[in-house]
């Protein structure tokens, strides 16, 4: 521990105008119960700059009376029962807890249930990439992070393992333990890596822990009290723990058990950091700050997994200026910029908004003469007033029913649809968002329809997906943001969901029937006339192979009739917990800001906190309150300051991806490109497809964009395919990184080429009317970048353009330049 | 005091697992092949899913009759004549056992190793292995040809899924139809080498302000790529491995001036300049998918092209010195049933079925496996596609065992077999 005392010892003398103004230590008062508990302390310092920071290494701590002793830095041991007031006091402040002890000199032995897998927790060998993997590692299986300690403790005294499969013991019966020899035991002689350990040297050789261990051996190894109360939650203080440059901050772990009594467990957990160049995390749960930016550190003890944000910040500024507020989303960015001292970027220019709020709320690009109407408006609303146009436009309702064809998969191929199913399901997608429906009504039809009209008929996990889990895995993924797929198989590593959750939702969809190799929902109000309808279906644990009944995540109780459809009350369920209010303004702001408040949009978990947890609550609250009205949210997100900022960085947010100081650029969308390539150059794109089924023919109406295709998987589109149009055959996921075949294609490639040569395009008809090269240039500017281009440019790009002697040629290439440039081919 | 570098090691290790690889691998030393002879793998997409008890598997409930091959022993079906005469050239797995009922189910499984699952897609086997034996001589590693005309799905599964869009198929037109052509890899005639000058000057006009202000590792990537495009634009050998026209008539005779024939041997082309995974998929137009009437369509259209340019393939990579560092694998997504519908065809069977190979360090000359005396069940060594997998990495000398981490941190096993295991190479093909 000495280096770690060491580094506490240094003061933090990084702001020496600062002052300490008043002082609090944590928690406020502690029963610690038990020879063995111990109970860590806090002392927070209020500075004269108005920040907090941990000075708990700092401060002077004293305990008024000797029934308690200071181990380590400002952990209390019990030494007798009774009161006592722990003191902390720093620069002459001082605070106080209140200490209850009781229970001190009973005898304790050590228990398998709270040291050993204690041990085996904070030491990793439990890890979900060790021995807590699904099925173990070299023949050894633990529950992750001892979530089971009874089946941890069967498979170290017996030997076995869990079996994804079946519920049977398999495997080798190695006891890990010699009770005779307890130093033999494979428990120590592999953790200490005395015999040879593919995971190391987990222990030192009688090191505190290995002492432990040994004393447990040696008392006939005790699981403990059976029927003691099981952790249910850890808590951990701070949330987010903020600290400057070179500073650090100490984290409280607090265990919450099942018969309401806490327990200290900042000494019994694990901690990993998920981006190890933003701080590091001492096994006792001290973070110390190694650059500016934001992480989480994760927290492990006895299977249950915490997080917390960490951050660190930079210099504080001089006179850091009261930030524009247009609504309660700037608020919330303001106030953790500030907390941060990062100064935003400038308001985004008109250019600038422009360009962005119409690919972000049309998908398209505004046409030469929008981009000068808007530049020269004077009108000081004119901003609102656009996103007013934009939103409910047909532009709009193209560009959001394409998205919404994507995350609910409209597609022929993926969904053995027919054409007019498939259009059927386009239309009723296409009637929401033209209608501004309520979301909430949205997502309750498509969980919960039934029989032959869309959304149910044409839905892929009815149609060819058959199986009840994956049914649900999509729902859960799309409505609530969470993915469950883990713990199908075993209790998710990453997240407090345990297997039977997992098959507890899946039986919600189990009442669908299988005919031939249609998979349809249960038609509870439908005479197909076959003998196939009607029945129900059981959904089978996998382990236990015991029949399973419809549960919800919380436990909360349905009123589930036994002939009714258990989707309409899943849907219930779900469209009122606030996972989905959360989870659906998190994947509008993602589509807005390039980044979710919990990033990926989709991948909520405990591991995986918000950068703005109360930003993400309050954007809930709104759509909830505005009844999940999609627009009023996009409305909300597109007027405030935060959205309207600039991409250009400053010196203080040039490394800032998370705080939305500056817009960030990103990559746009295959089809929202290939359109804005066609605008652009004004010549369209021709897409053809070898199908003839029904609605669909061969060649798709002249002038098709792109975003209006209904059914794109029909399409062919090298272009598309290359700049990643989303495989609807699994919930989309887009990657808009460029790879070697764009830039093959970029160089080569028809879009690039082929198309720039064909006539009646924007720069035919600029040549035929006879307009200057100072006209093109600005022209193409204005429909590419919506810009004009500034006088140094004007004058590079003329004389690149007097080095050729073909001036059509060479504006061709100007306008393949243009195209191809990042400032296009970025949303930014 | 613990060990700063072990501790620290562990913690990168054992945070959301995506730095976990490192300590799988090191666990997994025992599952690469210290000597492997295969470079590149030529897979012959037999599509719609041959009978295997009129092919590879012959039996009584098959209408047509078993004959010897040049290897004692081993007796195929009537309908594969050629492949008799050089049956020691190849090395049968007669013991399949996979998933999928239906061709997108199958394929995606004989592709993927993974059934289908709306929550995620799975990389392909060949994205697998271009991504871990990485490019040769700056040719596209992974090819698909010919692409799909109509159902554009099955190129999906094909592809990389979160490995990233550099491990995508590159899916190239039928190369034995009039006018083929190879998209995006010559500049077209109208662009001149001032052309191209032209247009990187405008471009460096246009993007210098935008650049100046976003510095982003994509826009570095980007002009990695770029150049990396312009060397393969203008290398010929890269064009060269594309361009049939270097061939013979007598040779594209040989394989047949089909797109069957065509695409394997445009695929023998590929290997030998340097492409890792090549799907040769004439089958689009003609597929084995013989609902009706199995045997006409066995007889007189698919096993005579199978038998031709199969052995054709083997015969020339082995005349080149090819057919070792050339793996050979036809196969389709299923076999047929034993029994005959009312359509005097046969329905899709993926309980039992075989496969042929060749090549790339494979034992030759030896049938894996048993199927009963209808062919519908596995009598003696199962034969999973995970096994398959592990016996194609085990040949090219990738760790079989590995697994990688999926963008949500869940572990995706490269040779998934059935039950979530690993399979396991079969020791056996493998000498």
């Amino acid at each position: 521990m000495k280096l770690i005392l060491l580094l506490c010892a240094l003061p933090t003398i990084a702001w020496p105008a600062a002052k300490v103004i008043s002082l609090r230590t944590v928690p406020a008062q502690a029963t610690i119960q038990g020879a063995r508990a111990t109970q860590q302390f806090l002392a927070i310092a209020k500075f004269s700059d108005g920040a907090e920071r941990d000075v708990t290494a700092q401060a002077e701590w004293r305990i008024d009376k000797p029934i308690a002793k200071l181990t380590g830095t400002a952990r209390v041991a019990p030494l007798a029962d009774g009161t006592a007031t722990l003191q902390a006091t720093l620069a002459g402040a001082q605070a106080r807890s209140l200490i209850k002890i009781t229970n001190a000199t009973a005898s304790q032995p050590v228990s398998f249930r709270r040291e050993i897998a204690g041990i085996l927790t904070t030491r990793g060998c439990n890890n979900a990439i060790c021995h807590g993997g699904v099925k173990g590692q070299g023949g050894f299986k633990l529950s992750a992070n001892a979530l089971y300690p009874a089946d941890d403790y069967d498979w170290i005294l017996k030997g076995g393992g869990y079996q994804v499969l079946t519920s049977e013991v398999k495997g080798e019966r190695i006891p890990r333990v010699d009770l005779k020899n307890p130093q033999q035991s494979l428990l120590l002689s592999k953790a200490t890596n005395t015999k040879p350990h593919a995971g190391g040297k987990r222990l030192e050789l009688d090191g505190d822990d290995y002492k432990t261990i040994l004393a447990w051996l040696q008392n006939g190894a005790p699981f403990g009290d059976k029927n003691a109360a099981s952790l249910t939650r850890l808590d951990i203080f701070p949330s987010m723990a903020v600290m400057p440059l070179e500073g650090q901050h100490r984290l409280l772990v607090t265990a919450h058990f099942s018969d309401n009594h806490t327990e200290d467990y900042t000494h019994q957990a694990l901690y990993t950091i998920n981006d190890g160049e933003v701080a590091s995390v001492s096994a006792a749960g001290v973070i110390t700050a190694k650059r500016r930016g934001e992480t989480a550190i994760l927290v492990r003890a006895a299977g249950q997994l915490a997080s917390a944000g960490v951050g660190v910040t930079g210099a504080p500024l001089t006179n850091y200026p009261k930030l524009t507020s247009n609504n309660f989303i700037d608020d919330h960015i303001n106030d953790k910029l500030r907390r941060f001292q990062i100064l935003p970027s400038d308001p985004a220019t008109d250019s600038e908004f422009l360009r962005r709020i119409c690919l972000d709320l049309t998908g398209t690009l505004p046409p030469p003469a929008r981009v000068r109407e808007f530049l020269a408006s004077r009108d000081p609303s004119k901003r609102s007033k656009l996103i007013d146009a934009l939103i409910g436009s047909p532009e709009f309702v193209d560009y959001w029913t394409f998205r919404y064809a994507d995350l609910f998969r409209v597609s022929i191929f993926a969904n053995a649809l027919s054409a007019k199913g498939m259009a059927e399901y386009w239309e009723w997608i296409r009637n929401n968002i033209d209608t501004n429906r309520p979301y909430d009504e949205v997502a309750r039809e498509r969980i919960a329809i039934e029989g032959y009209k869309p959304p149910s008929r044409h839905f892929l996990p009815y149609a060819v997906i058959a199986t009840p889990q994956e049914a649900m895995g999509e729902q859960v993924r799309v409505f609530f943001g969470r993915r469950m797929d883990c713990a199908q198989c075993h209790n998710h590593p990453y997240e407090n969901w345990s297997q039977d959750q997992f098959w507890g939702m899946a039986a919600f969809f189990s009442r669908m029937f299988r005919m031939g190799s249609i998979v349809m929902d249960h038609p509870t109000n439908m005479d197909l006339g076959t003998k196939d309808v009607g029945g129900s279906m059981d959904l089978l644990h996998p382990r236990t192979k015991a029949a399973v009944k419809p549960a919800v995540l919380d436990n909360a109780k349905l009123a589930i009739t036994p002939e009714g459809n258990p989707r309409r009350e899943l849907a219930r369920w779900m469209t009122s917990h606030p996972y989905f209010a959360e989870s659906t303004v998190n994947r509008i702001w993602g589509h807005f800001f390039a980044r979710g408040i919990v990033d990926p949009v989709d991948d909520f978990r405990s591991t995986n906190p918000p950068t703005h947890p109360e930003l993400l609550a309050a954007l809930g609250a709104d759509f909830v309150k505005h009844r999940y009205d999609l627009r009023h949210l996009m409305r909300t997100i597109a007027n405030s300051r935060t959205y309207q900022t600039s991409h250009k960085p400053n010196s203080t947010n040039r490394d800032d991806v998370v705080n939305y100081s500056r817009a960030l650029p990103r990559g746009i969308d295959a089809e929202v490109l290939l359109d804005a390539v066609t605008d652009v150059t004004g010549l369209p794109e021709a897409f053809s497809t070898a199908i003839t089924d029904g609605a669909t023919v061969g060649q798709a109406p002249t002038g098709t964009r792109a975003i209006q295709l209904r059914d794109p998987d029909t399409f062919y589109s090298r272009f598309l395919e290359l700049y990643g149009r989303a495989n609807r055959g699994a919930v989309p996921e887009r990657s808009n990184k460029p790879n070697l075949s764009q830039a093959l294609h970029l160089l080569a490639g028809s879009t690039y080429t082929d198309r720039l040569s064909r006539p009646n395009g924007r720069l035919a008809k600029l040549l035929a009317a006879g307009a200057p090269d100072e006209t093109i240039f600005t022209e193409f500017y204005l429909a590419a970048l919506t810009r004009a281009p500034d006088a140094a440019e004007l004058s590079e790009l003329k004389s690149v353009l007097a080095q050729r002697t073909d001036r059509e040629a060479a504006l061709r290439e100007f306008v393949w330049a243009l195209i191809s440039s990042r400032e296009f081919a970025e949303n930014h | 005091m613990r060990h700063p570098a072990s501790r620290r090691s562990f913690i990168s290790a054992g945070s959301l697992g995506f730095l976990g690889l490192s300590l799988r691998n090191s666990l997994a030393a025992d599952a690469v092949n210290p000597n492997p002879k295969a470079k590149s793998v030529i897979l012959f997409w037999l599509e719609g899913g041959p009978s295997h008890i009129d092919t590879w598997d012959p039996k009584s409930n098959s209408n047509f009759k078993p004959i010897s091959t040049n290897v004692p022993g081993i007796r195929v079906s009537e309908l594969l004549p050629k492949m008799a005469k050089r049956m020691d050239k190849f090395a049968l797995v007669r013991s399949m056992h996979t998933r999928g009922t239906d061709h997108p189910q199958a394929t995606h499984y004989a592709i993927t190793g993974h059934e289908i699952n709306p929550a995620m897609q799975f990389p392909s086997v060949g994205s697998i292995v271009t991504k871990e034996l990485g490019p040769r001589n700056a040719v596209p590693a992974h090819i698909l040809v010919p692409k799909w005309d109509r159902t554009r799905q099955y190129e999906e599964y094909f592809r990389a899924a979160f490995l990233g869009g550099d491990y995508d198929p590159m899916c190239i037109p039928d190369p034995a139809k009039p006018g083929f052509q190879v998209t995006d890899l010559s500049l077209p005639k109208t662009i001149s080498q001032a052309s191209v000058d032209s247009r990187s000057a405008f471009l460096k006009a246009v993007d210098r302000r935008y650049r100046e202000l976003n510095d982003t590792a994509d826009h570095t990537n980007m002009d990695a790529f770029t150049a990396q495009a312009m060397k393969m634009i203008t290398t010929p050998a890269v064009r060269d491995a594309f361009d049939l026209a270097k061939e013979s008539d007598k040779m594209k005779e040989r394989y047949g001036k089909d797109s069957i024939g065509q695409s394997c041997l445009l695929a023998r082309r590929l290997v030998e300049a340097g492409s890792r995974f090549v799907t040769a998929a004439g089958y689009h137009g003609t597929s084995w998918d013989t609902h009706s009437d199995n045997d006409k369509g066995h007889r007189d259209r698919l096993a005579p092209t199978l038998d031709r340019t199969l052995t054709a393939l083997v015969e020339d990579l082995e005349e080149r010195g090819l057919l070792e560092s050339t793996l050979v694998i036809a196969m389709g997504e299923f076999g047929r049933t034993p029994h005959i519908n009312p359509a005097l065809g046969r329905d899709h069977w993926p309980n039992c079925w075989s496969l042929a190979l060749a090549g790339g360090g494979i034992k030759p000359g030896q049938a894996i496996g048993k199927s009963d005396e209808r062919g519908a069940n596995v009598i003696d060594r199962v034969v999973t596609m995970g096994d398959l997998f592990a016996t194609i990495y085990h040949a090219l000398g990738i760790d079989w065992k590995k697994e990688y981490m999926s963008p949500i941190g869940r572990p995706i096993k490269i040779a998934n077999s059935l039950d979530d295991r690993t399979g396991s190479p079969v020791m056996e093909l493998l000498g």
